[in-house]
């Protein structure tokens, strides 16, 4: 296996026919007819097949690897996941995270009283989701997120909480490679919510 | 070349003079920011300044203020039409710096999302230069065949321009089930999209004739320069980095460096082409042999642990945390380690004191030395043959000014 | 040039060559050689730069024809402050080495290799405004990225990330233009009040 050094190939010199007008037109439309008709037919059978999305009314289907805004997980009991550790905030490469952490009596004994992420710097790089022992904050699938004022961007905990069912498919997309015991599979969390 | 009005009577009669016009900073025809002083007598070009850095962002202040991983995202962001490769760029210069290497697995998914990459930045290319050659049609082909390796972005990632997939000793994640399908699925359609391209625009006489002779250069000027990658490869110089110093997995992969006879604007135009023809082999020849296996060193020193184990076991939750504040702690030295960048070699110049942060992170950008030679292209040209010229240069902003 | 079909790869034993001969060549100008990571590295003093770089262009046996890379490093603290890294390779051989010098923070100066290779051209002027070294012998040297009136050089080591820089006033412009451009722009948008 190697690689070798070729040289291309030049198409040869433009002749008088190579320029004419008609001929020229009629060799470009036909390429351009031939996506019209296909998509044409295909839109007639009722399966599309262009490529533009009506965004509003439709939105892209994402794959779950998609990396949107860092939302946190709120559990069922409606409080959050995260224990206040702070690498979350250490490992964001812009420091857009700000957090203060407080006591509580639950088993979790820490949580951050003060959660805030400043949107208008956040990248989505991911390394918060990545960083966090807890999978207590995770890269949900929202990015319209634009606000009419800068402090709109700043979003604080009670906005950042997403509880836990919406963001199965994301948790099932970082758990690929690994089973958390102490946490409940998405059917077995299903099941719970459907007793209550 | 004779610069002035050909008919010498007319220039006793006229009083004419040099005239200074501005092409830039935004101007519709270049898809860069970039200002291009002229100085023209009638249409011909006497002389010519170029001025960059309207998009310099302090790139390696930043990096040099973050740990080391921290700097990934921000090489996402230098050349944005191949994002991929900048961050393998990156991670194999720090891997270098630290000694270690990422899993083969791991090689062979960065030898593919650098081809993919590869793909996106030529369909940018050229989509763009047809558009500033005023056809419309190619354009919107190049960039619904972009979207298709955007979609694979997306698969291996989560994102799609902003990719920050490849860490120091591994990647960001496995591949999704159903990728190699996925992968020879939307390469498959983009190539056809670009069949389309290559019929509407290879033998357009239009095209050509604007094209064929323009922007030439002799390959050792080029040199001089610092040109390198197409344009190089344009005039007649097989240096290609995967080939002249094999990185990754590309010394066991089969392809072809093209290369140009005449080194004008056409002749980058086809090396292009065909270069992403062979990132289409290359891809396909990586996910038939695809091993198995991790994608992540399992080091603590350099790699996060893998998550399972940070929520099971103390040891490697102590780990986790020692890594993301303290960072990773290379050896003190310095490294360069250059890649195949879509525009030409990318080098990476890292320098450690042996802390958590990079003491220097240099970034040696092809776009920067290509647009250098551009004034001397241009020079005695025709002011229309500067559009085609800047195009096939392809300057990108982001990584030129950094 | 045809040498499109050179060699693929410099094997690794050849690295150590390019510094031997150049230990020979200038025994008073190295200053230390190292090759860290496989990377062959020489030191040498401010001094023989430009003959060095000559040399290293026209050597037959090392004919590195492109400069890949100038920048420098700010080591603050330590003597000479700052270094000057050069990336050369060989496009015909497929070699490559580093050369560096050391230039003190009071006199900032060192020759240009713009004679030697056009690239460094720009990558100077890249260097001259992110660390102020001043390259004696260059065509033009000016700020590339940054605008004139910026204050200090941003790459040093004690510029601080987020220092802040004054607000720039109107740039004067060759004169009589710079008033054409005024009254025309009156003209149209009225006066700016007072
Ligand atoms: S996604 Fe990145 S930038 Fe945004 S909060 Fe998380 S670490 Fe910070
Ligand atoms: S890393 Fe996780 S647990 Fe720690 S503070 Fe951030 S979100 Fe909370």
């Amino acid at each position: 296996m190697a690689s070798r050094v070729v040289t291309v190939e030049r198409p040869p010199r433009l002749r008088a026919v190579d320029t004419m007008g008609p001929l020229l037109i009629v060799r470009g439309l036909l390429v351009t007819a031939r996506h019209f008709f296909r998509n044409l037919f295909a839109f007639m059978r009722g399966r599309r097949t262009i490529a533009t999305i009506l965004y509003p009314e439709e939105k892209m289907a994402w794959s779950p690897a998609m990396r949107g805004m860092p939302v946190l997980v709120q559990m069922e009991n409606g409080k959050e996941r995260c224990v206040a550790c702070g690498l979350c905030e250490w490992a964001c490469p812009v420091d857009c995270i700000t957090i203060y952490p407080a006591e509580t009596a639950d088993e979790i004994e820490r949580y951050p009283e003060i959660f805030d992420i400043d949107m208008s710097r956040c990248m989505f790089c991911g390394f918060c989701e990545e960083a966090c022992p807890e999978e207590a904050i995770v890269m949900s699938q929202r990015v319209a997120i634009a606000t009419t004022e800068w402090r709109g961007s700043l979003w604080h905990k009670r906005d950042l909480l997403v509880p836990v069912h919406e963001l199965d498919p994301r948790l099932r997309y970082i758990r690929r490679g690994y089973d958390r015991p102490d946490v409940p599979t998405p059917a077995q969390t299903a099941e719970r919510l459907e007793k209550r | 070349m004779d610069a002035g009005p050909t008919n010498p009577s007319l220039t006793n009669d006229l009083h004419t003079q040099p005239m200074e016009i501005q092409m830039g900073p935004s101007h519709p025809s270049t898809h860069g920011t970039v200002k291009i002083t002229l100085k023209l007598d009638g249409e011909r070009i006497l002389d010519s300044e170029v001025e960059v850095g309207y998009l310099h962002r302090g790139f390696e202040k930043e990096c040099e203020s973050g740990e080391w991983y921290q700097a990934i995202p921000y090489t996402d962001r230098l050349n944005y039409a191949s994002p991929m490769i900048n961050n393998v760029g990156y991670c194999l210069a720090a891997e270098k710096l630290f000694g270690v290497e990422a899993p083969p697995r791991a090689q062979y998914l960065r030898t593919i999302a650098s081809e993919l990459s590869r793909m996106a930045d030529h369909f940018t290319c050229i989509g763009a230069s047809a558009l500033e050659l005023a056809a419309l049609t190619p354009f919107l082909y190049c960039v619904q065949a972009r979207e298709q390796i955007y979609d694979l972005h997306e698969s291996l990632c989560g994102a799609r321009v902003t990719t920050n997939y490849v860490r120091i000793g591994g990647l960001q994640s496995d591949l999704q089930p159903g990728f190699a399908e996925l992968c020879r699925e939307k390469v498959a359609a983009a190539l056809t999209l670009f069949g389309d391209v290559d019929e509407l625009l290879t033998k357009n006489p239009i095209f050509r004739e604007r094209m064929e002779g323009t922007g030439t250069l002799p390959a050792d000027a080029l040199i001089a320069y610092g040109v390198t990658g197409p344009l190089l490869r344009a005039a007649g110089v097989g240096f290609d980095v995967r080939r002249a110093e094999p990185y990754l997995v590309y010394d066991r992969l089969d392809f072809e460096v093209p290369v140009g006879s005449r080194g004008d604007n056409y002749d980058r135009y086809l090396v292009r082409f065909e270069e992403l023809r062979q990132s289409a082999r290359i891809i396909e020849q990586a996910l038939r042999d695809l091993p198995d296996g991790p994608v992540d060193l399992d080091d603590p020193r350099f790699r996060w642990p893998a998550k399972g184990k940070v929520f099971n076991r103390m040891e490697e939750l102590i780990d986790q945390f020692k890594l993301v504040t303290e960072g990773m702690r290379p050896p003190a030295g310095e490294v360069y380690q250059a890649v195949e960048g879509a525009n030409g070699e990318l080098g990476f110049y890292l320098v450690s004191n042996g802390t958590g942060k990079p003491w220097k992170c240099r970034c040696r950008a092809p776009s920067f030395s290509n647009t250098q030679a551009l004034r001397d292209m241009i020079q005695g040209a025709l002011l229309a043959d500067v559009v085609p010229t800047f195009d096939m240069v392809n300057m990108i902003g982001g990584e030129c000014d950094r | 040039m045809s040498d499109g079909e050179q060699a693929p790869s410099a094997a690794p034993a050849a690295e150590p060559a390019v510094l031997a001969r150049l230990r020979v060549r200038f025994p008073d100008a190295i200053v230390g050689t190292h090759a860290y990571r496989g990377d062959a590295t020489a030191e040498i003093t401010p001094a023989a730069l430009l003959d060095v770089c000559t040399f290293l262009r026209d050597d037959p046996g090392l004919r590195f024809d492109f400069l890949a890379d100038v920048t420098a490093v700010d080591y603050l603290g330590s003597m000479p402050r700052f270094e000057l890294v050069y990336h050369l390779r060989s496009i015909v051989q497929g070699h490559r080495v580093r050369v560096k010098t050391r230039v003190s923070e009071e006199s900032p100066r060192v020759a240009s290799v713009t004679s030697v290779w056009r690239g460094a051209n720009w990558l100077e002027r890249e260097t001259y405004d992110m660390y102020g070294i001043v390259f004696e012998g260059h065509p033009d040297l000016r700020r590339i990225y940054l605008y004139e009136e910026f204050q200090g050089y941003p790459l040093r080591k004690d510029y601080p990330k987020e220092k802040r820089q004054p607000l720039v006033t109107v740039r004067d412009v060759a004169p009589e233009q710079g008033e054409r451009t005024v009254a025309r722009e009156q003209q149209r948008y009225g006066r700016w009040p007072d």
